[in-house]
């Protein structure tokens, strides 16, 4: 019964997230389209102990990249130790050599790491990529929630759901560990930005101030919120959402005119925190995502608890036998592309364009991954009123506060092209609600 | 050893008020095996409040902000350095030698600078020593120094297709070839004796050792060169960068001195 009215709640539901505003920017065409993030209805549901056993492995996967972070810009064991190949990281476009040397507050550099996982049809749940650079979409499952409870409250009487609505607590609990003392504030490119809706929910969810980058200034190393009466008050900690390059013109993008002039030299003496902290591209990248569960033995010493997708690098020559052997089967990723651009499929490429494909790939092999294409389960959807089943997947957040934290929710995405395994948002998905059982 | 005096000013016109101002300046000369400054002078016109740092290069930095409306930016820095204690330098943190084997921004190589590597009639398989002053002495040879053909941005490739250009483009070359011989190879910005501007070499890390090369003179840099900064290449280690508000049009005139005292 409260299950129907749920699903009835649907067309209110997203009513009132396009009042609220919960739009979201994408590129199409070289312009920029604001829409609606459509949501649907149904949520995922996942046991208690299944996401139990998420949360053990998204930790460890997190703590472990936290890790190699701190390698890298410091001693850079795993390269010496030959586990990571220099090539994929010196030559990455992520690696920055402005962040060398450089210690963030209690050594976190990500934390706030956006992990996507799919759930096969094995009923084994794959990794498929790290975000640990700005990782967005949080605020959309806690807004749905709360629209929800409020259209369907029996639903939330009748099941026994952690409560998503304590990521603002989470968040502000990680800001909190790493503040030197000051304001905390989230700082925003502006409202044109795909994600200002988010940027602002956080804020007032958070108790946070929310800025943009001509109310901070930097004076005699340290950073400054100018008040609405052009007071100076110390910051602390900058949840920003703005990324690296434009962060700061002075020391990386001198043409950024959102960001902050040296405030990276602040963090440098760290009399800031920065969340996350420069430089984390280096982690996240396809080509660095293969050496992810070998970072995890290395570091740790443990197996991985959660899996990679399978996957070759061309870099390696077994590898590249195989990939040429069963091309068809694969599908091919540009390291350097995120947010489902740069994927190939092999079986859907023409004659033509295999013959390019494979030419460039044995020009550059380090540019590329191939993984297996996961057979990964669908969840349902309202279609026009009809029930159909989507590919979908689900991002899973990580905070490093005090300790690792994984927020029991997450965000779950869906193609809404019957034939389409990419989910992500900036192609034109839609998103689910995450239910996690509390027992 | 020799005693060298050092005098480098940059100034910046503008003609209308600029309203703030943010630099970064790295010039000021490291201490090394091979050199060591004393009597350091720094001075800002007109006078703001500036910090020192390092950059992730290990590079001294200065920089600071001006609010005051201003016309006119100056900055001197002079000092006296003693050189030539050493003609290499220990590796100063082996965790950043292996960053600088790897081709990036602006020493990329490309088909040209390939198959000029490929054609030098040089014994590639001699020590590495050798075979660093070889490729110093082909480069003098092949590649003319031309002021006003080149830009800051131009890349090693670009510079070697049309032959000619300044210091920046004989050490981005350089470097480019020093990777394809599989020897990690650093910018380095500079002043030298005698010259009116700013000067650029390269250290090549030799067993352990960087030493330094000046292929725009075909030299090895020992007692007339100080050192400033280095980088993967010229961007790394620009001496000075800035935004400011306002101002129109600018002119910025550097001066440099250096000469040999006692």
């Amino acid at each position: 019964m409260s299950r129907l009215k749920l699903l009835d709640s649907r067309e209110t539901v997203n009513e009132l997230l396009a009042r609220y505003g919960v739009k979201f920017g994408i590129y199409k065409n070289n312009t920029f389209h604001e829409q609606l993030f459509p949501f649907d209805a149904i949520p995922r549901v996942i046991e208690a102990d299944e996401f139990e056993y998420l949360e053990k492995g998204l930790k460890q996967r997190v703590v472990a990249l936290n890790l190699f972070l701190k390698d890298i810009y410091s001693k850079k064991q795993i390269v010496k130790d030959g586990v990571v190949p220099e090539d994929f990281i010196f030559a990455s476009s992520g690696y920055m050599i402005e962040c060398e040397g450089v210690s963030p507050i209690k050594d976190i550099y990500s934390h706030i790491s956006g992990i996507d996982l799919v759930k096969g049809k094995d009923n084994n749940w794959y990794i498929l990529e790290d975000n640990l650079r700005v990782p967005s979409g949080a605020s959309y499952p806690m807004i749905a929630r709360e629209l929800c409870r409020r259209s369907s409250p029996e639903t939330f009487l009748d099941n026994k759901i952690e409560d998503n609505r304590d990521y603002a607590k989470l968040l502000r609990r990680t800001m909190d560990n790493v503040n030197v003392g000051g304001h905390a504030v989230i700082l925003t490119p502006g409202r044109y930005n795909a994600a200002y809706f988010e940027h602002s929910y956080l804020a007032e969810q958070t108790g946070a101030h929310l800025v943009n980058g001509s109310e901070l200034t930097v004076e005699d190393d340290m950073l400054y919120f100018i008040t609405a009466d052009g007071k100076k008050e110390r910051v602390g900690v900058v949840y920003r959402r703005i990324s690296d390059e434009y962060l700061d013109p002075m020391n990386f993008n001198p043409e950024s005119l959102i960001g902050i002039p040296h405030i990276y030299d602040v963090f440098r003496k760290g009399n800031v925190a920065l969340m996350n902290a420069p430089g984390n591209g280096v982690a996240d990248d396809k080509g660095i995502y293969y050496f992810v569960p070998k970072m995890i033995k290395y570091y740790l010493g443990e197996e991985p608890i959660l899996s990679n997708a399978p996957t070759y690098l061309p870099f390696y020559k077994e590898d590249y036998d195989y990939v040429i052997k069963n091309f068809d089967n694969l599908v091919l990723k540009d390291v350097a592309e995120a947010g489902g651009y740069g994927v190939v499929f092999g079986s859907k490429m023409t004659k033509e364009q295999k013959a390019d494909f494979l030419e460039l790939l044995k020009n550059e092999p380090r540019r590329f991954i191939a993984q297996e294409v996961i057979d990964f389960q669908d969840l349902d959807i309202i279609d026009n009123g009809e029930q159909v089943p989507r590919k979908a997947d689900l991002r899973a957040f990580v905070l490093m506060a005090d300790e690792p934290l994984v927020w029991k929710s997450g965000l779950t995405r869906f193609s809404r092209n019957p034939d389409s395994f990419i989910v992500n948002s900036s192609q034109g998905g839609g998103f689910k609600d995450t239910w996690v059982l509390s027992r | 050893m020799k005693k060298l005096h050092f005098d480098y000013s940059m100034q910046i016109d503008y003609s209308e008020n600029v309203s703030t101002c943010n630099y970064t300046i790295k010039c000021v000369p490291q201490i090394t095996a091979r050199q060591i400054p004393h009597d350091i002078e720094i001075a800002l016109v007109p006078p703001s409040r500036y910090n020192l740092g390092y950059d992730g290069l290990k590079n001294r930095q200065l920089y600071g902000k001006n609010d005051q409306p201003h016309k006119m930016f100056n900055f001197r820095i002079s000092g006296n350095v003693d050189v030539g204690l050493s003609d290499y330098e220990e590796v100063e943190d082996s965790n950043l030698s292996m960053v600088f084997k790897h081709p990036h921004g602006l020493v990329i190589p490309g088909p040209s600078i390939k198959s000029y590597y490929d054609s030098l009639e040089i014994d590639k398989n001699s020590d590495a020593y050798s075979l660093a002053v070889n490729v110093m002495n082909r480069l003098h040879e092949d590649f003319c120094y031309k002021p006003n053909t080149t830009t800051l941005d131009t890349t090693a490739e670009s510079a070697f297709q049309q032959g000619h250009g300044v210091c920046q483009d004989f050490a981005h070359i350089y470097i480019t070839l020093m990777h394809l011989t599989g020897l990690p190879a650093r910018y380095v910005v500079g002043l030298i004796v005698g010259e009116g501007a700013s000067h650029a070499w390269v250290e090549v890390l030799i067993n352990g050792k960087w030493y330094g090369f000046d292929p725009t003179n075909n030299k090895k840099v020992f007692d007339e060169h100080i050192k400033l900064g280095v980088g993967r290449d010229a961007s790394d280690c620009m001496i000075n960068r800035g935004i400011m508000h306002g101002g129109g049009l600018h002119t910025q005139t550097i001066n440099v001195k250096v000469i040999e005292i006692e």
